[in-house]
């Protein structure tokens, strides 16, 4: 995208932003960095001074525009509802046309492309995670009809710290007797990182290969254990199917008693609602009711909840283009929740997961980090 | 001083990563929440007051001109630094370093967050009064620096009532305490003269405020009305009453439009305006003055009043009340403040006067303002990539101020003079006033190096 078609596409809703400055203590990039480069008012300022020609887009602003975690934050407390993350994103575009963008990204381009999957893998081994259940049915859950489809994500699928994610949901489906298939080799990455890469065209090849293989299936529902999928697929996908997240689709199976819990867990919990999930696709209360469910379990909110939740550091592929940025954000997001004192982070998201985990590790902090079908599966057992 | 060697010795004082100089930075940090835009040479990020008094002692050297900045809310380009130079950005030094209950006072670094300090001693049941609209985000220097107000300093006073001492970086380098935990100080009052002096005298980098106990109980009301004119007789009727009400706000019906598109407050959308009016304290005798403030609000042809039945309810009065601001950018993408205070007993004709320069300019005017203070904040909605727009609002924000002034009122209430209102100053200033204004100016800045160009007009 030219600045032309940014003019066009951007100036109105950017002209929007005031300057008041109410996302400043909202932005988590500018909590850590504290210079106006680093917030939503810098960053609308920027895709303003370049639509006007004030400012030309290089590498510093590259660094400015590359490093929005996607999270929204800034929108949800913003009087003027400025689309700040869209226009970021359309920003992005810009730069990708003019040159300035990370390398990271053009490789991450060129792997999809070739591989379908952001890990560079070999698209056979995306059910491997399977390995992690003992008693696996012999279709080995690749079925060539099925009521629903399991959409697992490149994450879940090829990190082994979250392969866990996809085998608990598939328990649980599994003892719940719900029709499911995933599609294994032929599940391609969703797009999502391409459109925080700023090549959002190059996301329609990958969109109707995946609706192509769901047609096949004749699935009415889709069901993700990934927020950004989700995300992906109800903002850019059209599609007939009923789309779930794994904690909506679990609450219905509470709900109709297709799965119970006999176990007492123990602990303080607090739940970190994943910013595609929550705030980007409104999903909040299902998985407080999860946890609701669960028996022995003590819950306490975190202060800034539902739509003011804090991004853990892992979105907008802000891990690959400044780790250290994406983990000083984390080191935030742990403080905060050892602040209510809690023992255990919930959250029903893979990314989330692994930001927290690992940052939790390299610093020490006692705290467990589960998924929300970790924490079902531990209370059915 | 070359650039380059400026960045250099800058580098030495904070290291790299605090020394922001590429285009990108000093555009970033050339306009506020004002309408006004200049670039600074570089922009620094300090750590500590030696930091800041080793920038200053550099400046003061170079004759180059410098600035503080908070979070860069201010309303009237007090951030701008129209003749370039250093803008000294405190985000990093945002600790609260004491809270001494016993003492009842908080030292804090001037880069806290307004709302951060107050969260953190209610914790223990008491409050730092001065609440501006902004206050989530504001900082105290910025507060500090501007005398910020707000609804609750109709009863409480503005910021310059709850800071006991500061420390400030002279011109030179040089560092003063002025004030302290102990109320009575004795020699000129250097506090007071610092507090409202939009950063012109020097840069503030510790400030010690006054605490105090959370008020017992509270009690919100929502007088509605038909007429602007029931309002603002209502308003100055409860003052003549007697009675001091914590908070006594108006906010008129586009207002109120523009905040339930974003915050669903649940205001009546087609009275003429409302008033939020809280009362606090002690329990006792509460109910007798909610009772006579109702008596006042129905002689004067209230339609409805209503009471916030609890703490959910109030936040969320007060959530439209502090976000109404902003909201004005649901109906047009830029807003211009005019912060002119009046006689309580002029509100309802200043009013009409407004409405009728609106009308004279074809600009859209809505109302929300501290009426318990007689100050009034018209908001003009337009679109500032409207040249010709933008020129009808510089010419009706004059107006409305002269109006104010000749009203026997001021032209700033509580934002400031920055840049934006020199030319306004005439309007309560005579040539004396404002030479004596520069004498003081002088003394503590001979060079005019501290933020220059803001707050008095130079000599004509
Ligand atoms: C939506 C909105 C609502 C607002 N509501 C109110 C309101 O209700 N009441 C009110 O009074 N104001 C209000 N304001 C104005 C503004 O928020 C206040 O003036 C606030 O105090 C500014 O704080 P800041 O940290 O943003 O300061 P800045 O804007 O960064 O700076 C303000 C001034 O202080 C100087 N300064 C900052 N820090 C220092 C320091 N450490 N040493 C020396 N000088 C310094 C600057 O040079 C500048 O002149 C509002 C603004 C907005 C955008
Ligand atoms: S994005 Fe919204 S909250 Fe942030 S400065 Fe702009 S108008 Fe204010
Ligand atoms: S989307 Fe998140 S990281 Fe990006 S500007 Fe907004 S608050 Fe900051």
């Amino acid at each position: 995208m030219n600045i032309v078609q940014l003019k066009k596409l951007s100036y109105d809703e950017v002209a929007k932003c005031n300057k008041c400055g109410f996302c400043l203590p909202s932005c988590p990039t500018y909590l850590v960095k504290k210079a106006e480069s680093y917030s939503a008012r810098g960053r609308n300022a920027i895709t303003r001074f370049a639509i006007e020609n004030k400012l030309e887009l290089n590498e510093d602003t590259e660094r400015a525009i590359f490093t929005c975690l996607g999270c929204g934050a800034c929108t949800a407390v913003c009087l003027s509802s400025v689309q700040t993350k869209d226009l970021i994103f359309q920003n992005r575009e810009c730069q990708v046309d003019a040159g300035f963008y990370p390398k990271v990204a053009k490789r991450l381009v060129k792997i999809l492309e070739e591989s379908h999957n952001i890990s560079d893998e070999d698209q056979e081994d995306r059910a491997e995670w399977q390995e992690l259940i003992k008693e696996l049915p012999e279709d080995a859950f690749e079925k060539e009809t099925a009521d629903v489809v399991f959409f697992v994500g490149c994450v879940a699928s090829f990190f082994p710290m979250v392969q866990k994610i996809p085998a608990n949901m598939a328990k649980i489906m599994q003892s719940a007797g719900v029709d499911f298939t995933i599609l294994g080799g032929e599940e391609w990455c969703c797009g999502f990182p391409l459109i925080g890469a700023g090549m959002p065209e190059k996301l329609a090849a990958m969109k109707d290969h995946n609706l192509k293989k769901v047609a096949k299936v004749g699935a009415k529902t889709i069901v993700f254990t990934c927020p950004s999928c989700y995300h992906t697929w109800h903002h850019f996908y059209k599609s007939d199917a009923k789309l779930m997240h794994a904690s909506q689709l679990i609450l219905e199976l509470i709900k109709d008693k297709k799965i119970e819990f006999n176990k007492n867990i123990k602990g303080v919990a607090t739940y970190h609602d994943p910013c595609d999930l929550g705030r980007n696709t409104g999903v909040y209360e299902e998985p407080r009711e999860i946890i609701k469910a669960i028996p022995g379990l003590e819950f306490v909110e975190l202060p800034m909840n539902r739509k003011f939740s804090v991004c853990c550091g892992g979105g907008g592929n802000v891990e690959m283009t400044d780790p250290d940025l994406s983990a000083q954000v984390a080191q935030t997001k742990l403080a905060s929740i050892k602040a209510v004192g809690a023992d255990t982070v919930l959250t029903a998201c893979q990314q989330c997961v692994r930001t927290m985990e690992t940052r939790a590790k390299r610093s020490k902090t006692d705290l467990v980090v589960k998924d929300l079908t970790q924490l079902v599966i531990e209370a059915m057992e | 001083m070359d650039k380059q060697k400026l960045i250099a010795s800058l580098n030495e004082i904070v290291g790299p990563d605090n020394v922001l100089s590429s285009e990108m930075d000093l555009m970033l940090y050339s306009y506020d929440a004002s309408l006004d835009k200049a670039k600074p040479d570089v922009v620094v990020l300090p750590d500590s007051t030696e930091e800041v008094s080793k920038i200053m002692a550099l400046a003061y050297k170079e004759k180059i001109p410098i600035l503080g900045r908070g979070s860069g809310t201010n309303l009237t380009g007090g951030t701008v630094p129209i003749k370039g130079g250093i803008v000294v950005h405190f985000s990093r030094m945002n600790r609260i370093l004491e809270i001494d209950y016993a003492n009842r006072t908080a030292t804090v670094q001037p880069g806290v967050i307004t709302l951060d300090l107050q969260t953190e001693v209610l914790k223990k049941g008491f409050v730092y009064q001065p609440d501006p609209a902004s206050q989530k985000v504001s900082t105290i220097g910025g507060n500090v620096s501007e005398n910020s107000g707000g609804p609750h300093c109709l009863k409480y006073g503005v910021t310059s009532n709850h800071v006991q001492g500061l420390e400030v970086v002279l011109n030179d380098g040089t560092v003063i305490n002025t004030g302290g935990k102990a109320r009575d100080n004795a020699g000129y009052d250097i506090t007071a003269l610092v507090v409202g002096s939009e950063g012109t005298v020097g840069l503030v980098t510790k400030a010690i405020l006054k605490l105090e106990r959370a008020p017992e109980s509270v009690k919100t009301l929502l007088a509605i009305f038909d007429a602007i004119e029931d309002g603002a007789n209502t308003v100055s009727a409860i003052v003549a009453e007697g009675i001091i009400p914590a908070t006594l706000e108006m906010m008129d019906n586009t207002v109120m439009r523009a905040v339930e598109e974003t915050i669903k407050v649940g205001y009546p959308l087609d009275a003429a305006c409302v008033l939020i009016i809280e009362l606090d304290g002690m329990p006792e005798g509460m109910d007798d003055n909610a009772s006579k403030i109702v008596e006042i609000c129905r002689q004067n042809h209230v339609r409805d009043v209503r009471l916030a039945k609890d703490e959910a309810e109030r936040n969320v009065l007060w959530a439209g009340r502090k976000g109404a601001f902003g909201s004005v950018g649901q109906v047009r993408p830029s807003y211009l403040c005019c912060d002119g205070t009046v006689p309580r007993t002029k509100l309802p004709e200043v009013l009409n006067q407004v409405i009728e320069i609106g009308k004279k300019y074809n600009l859209p005017i809505g109302n929300v303002f501290h009426a318990g203070d007689g100050n009034l904040h018209p908001l003009i909605m337009f679109d500032e990539r409207d040249e010709d727009e933008r020129s009808r609002v510089l010419k009706a924000s004059t107006e409305i101020l002269k109006a104010c002034a000749d009203a026997g009122g001021t032209i700033s209430g509580e934002h400031g003079v920055g840049m934006e209102k020199l030319k306004e100053t005439a309007f309560i200033f005579n040539e004396c006033d404002l030479e004596f204004e520069r004498q003081i100016k002088r003394a503590f800045d001979p060079d005019d190096i501290i933020n220059p160009g803001k707050m008095i007009p130079a000599n004509s």
